[in-house]
């Protein structure tokens, strides 16, 4: 540290107030050590502003120096940005739904016929999950109190399952409120939702089981094996991720939010 | 690395949907069955026009394409570099 500087810092206050950090600032080859700050007697609420102008001044040099042109809007214009953008995107899916009905017509089958019920009844697509928990006969338990009979009868139990599931549904973003920003910072909840995705998948091919080209007992069992399997092994590799990530050196950084 | 993942992806698409109309047109009896995309050839080979033969192999080629592309950029060629680059530290 110069005398110069030194004498600079104490005339800093009597002279006209420089925002640009000039007179504060020292060069970076000659950047006091700590214990030159402290001789200096000065506070830490100066030593702080030092630092604040150095970091303000070292930016403003990178701004200047760079090409870079800072606009104060937050977003890019609709028009041309966003409507060419919008336009592309809309042309490319409305391509591939004329390029798909012109290459592959659909069947158009013989009228419905209202006096006759068809001998496979499906509803649409999204809701073959609640109609494959229709389909659980196999689970409902034969009581030996009952002299093995069944406590309710299969479409009732059908239904409870229907009720069980969706309470289980409703119950899971009360136990996790969604804090995780990746997979890798909680392997259980992550499990639980692959073992979900891949049970709504295997209950609606459950519920189609007629036209599977697959035995039944089979597609039965692995209704409920493939969605423990695949969630087993999602906390598996998401446990040996986490090792990788060095997960607990950098729970700081994982936990890092941006402010609200 | 972004590159070689969306060349593959690319070909895996393009050449899945080309796949898909031309098995919907030789390999599929009805839209209703249960072998769709994959059953026996609708058309004879024996007597079919040359269009239909064209489309036919073309069906084929873009099946493998579908397999093989993917394959190659994001397995073949990620481990070819990975594998030059192993030889080339260990000569250094």
């Amino acid at each position: 540290m110069t005398d110069d500087t030194t004498t600079g810092d104490r005339e800093a206050p009597e002279k006209t107030p420089v925002a640009d950090g000039s007179g504060i600032v020292a060069p970076d080859d000659e950047t006091p050590t700590w214990r030159e700050r402290k001789q200096r007697h000065v506070g830490l609420a100066r030593l702080t502003y030092e630092y604040f102008e150095r970091a303000r001044r070292e930016d403003q040099d990178l701004r200047t120096e760079s090409d870079y042109v800072e606009r104060d809007v937050l977003a890019f214009p609709t028009w041309p940005h966003e409507t060419v953008r919008n336009l592309s995107i809309a042309t490319f899916f409305v391509g591939m739904i004329i390029f798909l009905s012109a290459t592959l017509p659909p069947h158009i089958g013989d009228p419905a016929n209202p006096s006759s019920t068809p001998a496979i009844i499906l509803p649409d697509w999204y809701l073959y999950w609640s109609f494959g928990l229709l389909k659980l006969n196999p689970l409902n338990p034969e009581l030996a109190v009952l002299g093995g009979q069944k406590i309710m009868a299969d479409r009732t139990y059908g239904v409870l399952a229907n009720v069980v599931v969706v309470s289980i549904i409703a119950v899971v973003p009360f136990l996790n409120k969604g804090a995780a920003r990746r997979p890798v910072e909680q392997p259980f909840w992550a499990a639980v939702g692959v073992f979900g995705v891949v049970f709504a998948f295997t209950i609606s091919l459950l519920s189609v089981k007629n036209i599977i080209p697959m035995n039944v007992d089979l597609l039965f069992d692995l209704t409920f094996l493939a969605p423990v399997v695949t969630g087993m092994i999602t906390y598996a590799v998401l446990k040996t991720m986490r090792e990788g990530y060095m997960y607990d050196l950098n729970r700081r950084y994982y936990r890092l939010r941006p402010p609200k | 690395m972004a590159d070689e993942f969306v060349k593959g992806l690319g070909i895996l698409t393009g050449a899945g949907l080309m796949w898909m109309v031309l098995a919907g047109w030789y390999r599929t009896p009805s839209f209703g069955s249960t072998e769709q995309l994959v059953a026996p050839l609708t058309v004879d080979t024996a007597n079919a026009t040359l269009l239909n033969l064209v489309a036919i192999t073309l069906m084929d080629v873009f099946f493998w394409l579908a397999l093989l592309g993917p394959l190659t950029f994001w397995v073949l060629i990620p481990a070819g570099r990975q594998a030059r680059k192993a030889v080339e530290e260990r000569r250094s």
